[in-house]
């Protein structure tokens, strides 16, 4: 498979549930700025969906919430956990190669990162996340193609 | 006497990620408590000390093995009886020292470690401590004084936790004074 230079993501955010950001990463470093006000953007879309969806269904919510919203050069896509935590993705409107299910599975991957990051008795639930594992996986799956 | 009958065959199952994080919990609250890496070792090597002479009889009820003849029959009990039957692992025995007192365990998937990471600026914490003391309590009640220490650790960067074990004397039974 030729290798292009796309990453798959160009953004990856953990956000506590009280909305304040655990980790932030960005692949072009320039203009991280632009990126953390993208994420923060759509918080608000994501707390939309998560009140939405629990008054309307008895059956439980999803973790997947899906495309948050689109703008003209990226998509972002939201995951919540049950404690509330959230994964923001953000990746090019250039990308198309990625389906639904792969981002299924990246969120997936994060999730799991995520509570084996949790796990170290050295963590306290709230701190910003300083894991170097952590972080090795965030990037990897960013820089994959 | 049936409740002690009942004693080798009565193993309660414990899932394994509750005790690692037990574990943890112990090392981080020993950590704020002490807030001195060399402290928090020395403290989890005495709370290995006291598990260890009471574990040896727990050991030796279930394993229905006689006395070793040797360090080599100690090393090798440790490792594939001992280790396994607490922790599910077998270490390697090697690096045995020319005079045969001294030798290196290796660990390859210590279970205390899952998911930890150690903080920066604690290089000095032995976080498997318990270990240490715990192999040189059990020995102590079996006669034998050894001395345990970490060469490698595995949340330091190193391959493998490498434990090496020093056998110092033969500890004699105190007679009480009065006696002949």
């Amino acid at each position: 498979m030729a290798s292009t230079a796309h990453p798959m993501a160009v953004c990856v955010a953990v956000i506590a549930k009280e909305n304040y950001p655990l980790f932030i990463i960005t692949i072009p470093t320039e203009n991280e700025l632009k990126f953390y006000y993208t994420v923060h953007t759509s918080l608000d879309v994501v707390e939309e969906k998560i009140s939405s969806i629990g008054k309307n269904t008895t059956e439980a919510r999803e973790l997947y919430l899906g495309l948050l919203y689109p703008t003209e050069d990226y998509k972002v896509y939201g995951y919540v956990t049950n404690t509330k935590v959230k994964f923001v993705l953000v990746l090019e409107s250039t990308n198309t190669t990625l389906r639904d299910n792969d981002i299924r599975t990246m969120f997936k991957k994060l999730h799991n990162a995520y509570v084996d990051m949790l796990c170290n008795p050295f963590y306290t639930p709230g701190e910003n996340i300083t894991s170097r594992n952590f972080e090795n996986i965030v990037t990897a799956m960013m820089q994959q193609d | 006497m049936s409740r002690q009958a009942a004693r080798g065959t009565d193993i309660r199952k414990v899932n394994g990620e509750l005790f690692t994080l037990t574990y943890g919990a112990l090392v981080s609250q020993l950590m704020k408590d002490y807030e001195n890496d060399e402290e928090v070792n020395k403290q989890l090597e005495k709370m290995g000390y006291n598990i260890g002479v009471r574990l040896i009889e727990d050991f030796l009820a279930r394993a229905n093995i006689g006395r070793c003849n040797d360090f080599r029959e100690t090393a090798d009990i440790i490792s594939k009886v001992a280790f396994k039957m607490y922790l599910g692992i077998t270490p390697v025995i090697s690096n045995w020292s020319p005079s045969g007192d001294e030798f290196s365990l290796l660990i390859e998937n210590n279970p205390l470690i899952d998911f930890v990471e150690l903080p920066d600026g604690h290089n000095a914490l032995n976080y498997s401590n318990l270990l240490t003391g715990v192999l040189k309590g059990a020995l102590e009640m079996v006669q034998m004084d050894v001395d345990v220490r970490f060469v490698q650790d595995q949340l330091k960067g190193d391959n493998l936790t490498e434990l090496r074990l020093k056998f110092v004397k033969r500890l004699e039974d105190a007679i009480p004074a009065g006696e002949d």
